[in-house]
């Protein structure tokens, strides 16, 4: 092995990291809350070395030099991505504020000891899948993905509804990552490599069902519809924060892999932006058509990611389609805001749960009047998804806007029609959610925890959701240092593609 | 940078200073608050007043400062003449609205955050007359939307406000959605978001374009004017609405689409683009002129009558927009400060019957002439008022509509229809004045006195009212330069 460690240098730290916090926290029963600092810890140190990686981008993209592995036939090499980069600092952030987050919402699960290294090892696999380029390594990593993000779903394992959603979430993903390895099958008998460094040069029939294999794989990942049955009952599920990693970082991240991937196996970008365009159309419908009725926070939660996921798809789908570098741009900003805000939304929506021990609406109706912060939070979190001026989704929700009538084509006007159809009927659901939150039910006392009286809630989850609502507020009034660094990254992703 | 450009901007920050004032300071009684909000505002409209002699002289007084320059997009403000019509309507429809609150019981709850967004719905609204930036605009746009709601949802009446903020707000963000579509085909047409700019260069699209974004942009805007049949949501919003916001709503925000209509397809299109759609404004405006009026005269709940007339209303501002002639025009804005000032009134007088009688049905409530003098006086003022009888100001301006009708050549028989159905108004006032103050049916219980706190600020406009009529001179002079400002001296 040689070449520029920086590459994989967090990836080490993560995998690293994960064992020592499982080790000393084994070897010193530490408590939730120390195996909490502790990660924060790791996580932090990942972030530093992650930006000075970052800032060292720019001298060392696409130099064939600069790679870290072992160049020689059936050798692995990983080389510096910068929307990997890029994806990789959100979500380490996400999960630093998810770890503090959690030091007191697992406060009551006996088994924290496992959770940290996990979160860790599913940020390692991520990256990893983003600078491998070796398809049976990113194979592998993907693995290491969906194992550990399936152990987190089902980490309440002695509550029903959790094992099913791990087992469905497992099966699901392993049937995109199976998927992925007939592509790889297909990939191998036609060139006899598994490296995929670059655009292969001729790419014959074998390759392109490689490549549709792999768009396949991880649209099923990433929640496109009509692959996406798995999503509400995995993200309504699972633990909160769990939810709020994988739907606002790790199934959106696939979005940005797929790219890569199947452009370098053959397929057009006109066709890729077709795909995403169309599905984009499913998504957005679908996702806030089925939000409307939901009973249950979390389910209610995921179908507005599935929504969610449409307009990045969309975003995505015209940089492809028409060649926008804008609109690249355009993904990456939504990629940063959606994660923020749907990270924030799953993280209230968890303190309700914690301190009333239900995600059910109706039973909930009221709860804000009890949680002011939670409602807060959660109400910034929802009106950001749906738009508002001056909260971070309004940015986004101009951008696509935007772009979509800078193309001035018709497919993008038709796609723009169902985007501000599907952000109309978003907001007939988060609406009358924020709504709900400060009104009860009619003659219902039922919010029993405190009597009805205020819940002081702790300082471990008021910091990272306070936190997370400060950031879609700055990014909402002052989104200009944002677009300009969403700017680089996609002129560093320009190059890469 | 200027002084008076930088004290423009003091419009728009010095409200905002009082309402982190009042976000902060959590115990202020109701009387601290209103004062905090008061003076806030106040400087809304002392601003713009002491800028008048530079405006004379300039035309225009701009603001700027970069805000996302990567995007070209500014916080950039302008003051002209029609921008000051409408600014000063609406800063002073704020300004009785926050009086009238003192005497009201709305807004005793959490007095600090009701007054702070008092003062957000009307920073909203001061910053849509005043952006000259279509990012900003917006932002403004929906500032006075979202903080409308929010005062419904907190201090409206009854379970039912719930639903009707949820009505209100997706179909006017539907409206404000057509609005943003426009306002984003422009952006990325030119590459600026700077309004003057577009202004300069709007006429260069193509004609397709610039017939569709009249379309959406007219739509948008009727949205918020509440004209038939894109009113839905203002029956119950201004039902359900405290009664300071219902004033409000009522005076000032409806305003603001005849204000978007005149600053934007009026002022970025040539007037060959506009013209086809001149017979269906007119339309439009009767449609809703007439409607609005039957609504009135059927309905029961004296707020609803009210609010139905605004409707009513509202046509006659279109109907006058729709006939392209500085006459109509003239009176279209005109007829939006007459109206502001109407109707505030009309909702403080409905506002003392209510509190009076504790009634809001017509069917229980008469015989008040006898018992509460002053109040009846004002009622019969300013029911007089809004059905155009001289010398109050709403004759002039539908005096002006009118003759614009005529001059417009457009059709002088929907003209005269629209005269005709303007009887219709003076019926469901009489209707509203008769019953209430002379009709049989005694409330159960009423006070003796109308609270004074209630009275002064309907007596003090009904005073301005009468003085706007009699001397609509420079009204009529701004208006006439409001729409020079328009249309770059072509009226």
């Amino acid at each position: 092995m040689a070449g520029y460690f920086e590459i994989v240098l967090p990836i080490f730290i993560l995998i690293g990291g994960a064992f020592a916090v499982f080790l000393l926290g084994r070897l010193f029963a530490f408590s939730n809350r120390v195996m909490s600092v502790l990660t924060a810890a790791v996580l932090a140190g990942t972030l530093v070395v992650l930006i000075l990686h970052y800032q060292n981008i720019p001298h060392i993209i696409n130099r064939p030099d600069v790679f870290y592995g072992l160049d020689d036939p059936g050798g692995i090499i990983y080389r510096p991505n910068a929307v990997g980069v890029f994806i990789l600092i959100i979500g380490v952030i996400i999960g630093l504020l998810i770890t503090l987050y959690s030091g007191e919402y697992l406060s009551r699960d006996p088994r924290y000891l496992v959770y940290y290294p996990l979160i860790l090892l599913t940020l390692a696999g991520l990256l990893g899948m983003f600078t491998s380029n070796n398809l049976f390594n990113l194979f592998l990593l993907t693995e290491l993905t969906t194992i550990t993000a399936s152990a987190l779903v089902a980490f309440r394992f002695k509550s029903k509804p959790s094992i099913r959603a791990g087992f469905k979430y497992l099966i699901m993903s392993s049937l995109g990552t199976m998927t992925m390895m007939l592509g790889i099958y297909f990939v191998y008998r036609s060139t006899g490599d598994m490296q995929l460094v670059a655009p292969l040069a001729t790419p014959d029939d074998l390759t392109r069902i490689g490549a549709a294999c792999f768009l396949l794989g991880f649209s099923l990942k990433a929640g496109v519809v009509p692959l996406h049955t798995w999503v509400p009952d995995v993200y309504g599920h699972a633990p909160s924060a769990v939810s709020g990693l994988l739907a606002a970082v790790l199934s959106k991240s696939m979005l940005f892999i797929m790219p890569v991937v199947c452009l370098r196996l053959g397929m057009t970008r006109g066709e890729l932006g077709t795909y995403l365009m169309i599905f984009a159309n499913l998504n957005m419908l679908v996702g806030s058509v089925r939000m409307l009725r939901q009973q249950q926070l979390g389910r209610f939660l995921s179908f507005s990611t599935i929504a969610q996921t449409g307009y990045l798809m969309f975003g995505l789908g015209m940089g492809f389609y028409y060649g926008l570098e804008q609109a690249y741009g355009v993904g990456l900003f939504l990629f940063m805001i959606i994660a923020v805000m749907k990270c924030l939304a799953f993280l209230s929506a968890g303190m309700y749960e914690y301190y009333f021990g239900t995600q059910d609406i109706e039973l909930l109706r009221g709860a804000g009047r009890q949680m002011p912060l939670a409602a807060f939070t959660f109400s910034i979190a929802l009106a950001g998804l749906a738009g508002i001026p001056l909260l971070a989704g309004f940015n986004g929700k101009w951008l696509i806007f935007s772009t979509a009538i800078l193309s001035g084509d018709v497919f993008a006007l038709v796609c723009l029609a169902v985007f501000v159809l599907s952000t109309v009927i978003g907001l007939g659901g988060y609406l009358p959610m924020i709504v709900k939150q400060y009104q009860p039910a009619p003659g219902s006392e039922h919010l029993t925890p405190a009597g009805g009286q205020p819940i002081e809630v702790s300082t471990w989850m008021v910091v990272p959701t306070g936190l997370l609502s400060l950031m879609v507020i700055v990014i909402g009034v002052y989104p200009g240092p944002w677009v300009n660094l969403v700017s680089q990254v996609m002129q560093w992703m320009m190059v890469t593609l | 940078m200027k002084p008076y450009q930088i004290l423009l901007s003091g419009i728009t920050i010095l409200p905002v200073i009082g309402v982190i004032i009042l976000l902060v300071w959590r115990k202020a009684t109701k009387i601290q608050a209103a004062i905090v909000g008061i003076v806030s505002e106040s400087f809304a409209l002392v601003i713009p007043l002491v800028l008048l002699s530079t405006l004379r002289k300039e035309g225009a007084i701009f603001f700027s400062v970069p805000w996302i320059p990567n995007m070209n997009i500014s916080f950039s403000l302008e003051l002209n003449w029609l921008a000051l019509t409408f600014l000063l309507t609406e800063v002073l429809a704020t300004l009785a609205a926050m009086i009238y609150s003192l005497g009201d019981q709305d807004g005793d709850k959490h007095s600090h955050y009701y007054y702070a967004l008092l003062l957000l719905f009307s920073l909203g609204m001061s910053g849509t007359t005043l952006s000259n930036d279509v990012f900003l605009f917006y932002i403004f746009w929906e500032l006075m939307l979202i903080a409308s709601v929010l005062l419904i949802l907190a201090w409206g009446h009854g379970e039912l406000r719930f639903r009707v903020s949820l009505k209100y707000f997706i179909i006017t963000h539907l409206g404000s959605l057509m609005v943003l579509v426009c306002l984003i085909t422009l952006y990325v047409n030119f590459g600026t978001a700077n309004l003057s700019e577009l202004i300069l260069h709007a006429s260069t699209l193509p004609r397709n374009t610039q017939i569709f974004l009249t379309t959406f942009f007219l739509i948008g805007f009727c949205v918020k004017m509440a004209i038939f049949p894109l009113h839905i949501w203002l029956p119950d919003a201004h039902t359900v609405a405290p009664m300071p916001v219902t004033i409000i709503l009522a005076a000032a925000m409806l305003a603001m689409g005849t204000f978007g209509v005149l600053r934007f397809p009026y002022s970025l299109f040539p007037l060959e683009t506009i013209q086809p759609f001149a017979i269906w404004l007119m339309i439009a405006g009767l449609v809703s002129e007439v409607y609005g009026a039957l609504m009135a005269l059927a309905e029961q709940e004296i707020k609803r009558i009210i609010a139905y007339s605004s409707v009513s209303q509202m046509g006659y501002i279109l109907f006058g927009l729709g006939t392209l002639t500085a006459r109509g025009m003239q009176g279209a804005i005109m007829h939006v400060v007459y109206h502001a000032i109407v109707k505030a009134m009309l909702f403080m007088v409905v506002g003392i019957i209510i509190t009076v009688t504790k009634e809001r049905d017509i069917r229980n409530v008469g015989g008040l002439g006898g018992k509460l003098p002053i109040l009846t006086a004002c009622a019969a003022i300013g029911l007089l008022g809004i059905s155009g009888m001289p010398p109050l100001g709403i004759f002039n301006s539908e005096w002006m509509i009118f003759a614009g009708g005529f001059d417009s050549g457009v059709s002088i028989a929907l003209t005269v229809i629209t005269l005709i159905g303007s009887l219709l108004t003076l019926v469901y006032a009489l209707r509203f004045f008769g019953k209430i103050f002379f009709g049989d049916q005694q409330p159960a219980e009423i006070m003796e006195q109308s609270p004074r706190a209630l009275l002064v600020p309907t007596v003090a406009l009904t005073v301005f009212l009468v003085i706007e009529g009699l001397l609509p001179g420079p009204l009529l002079a701004w208006a006439a330069q409001g729409l020079s400002t328009v249309f770059g001296g072509v009226f």
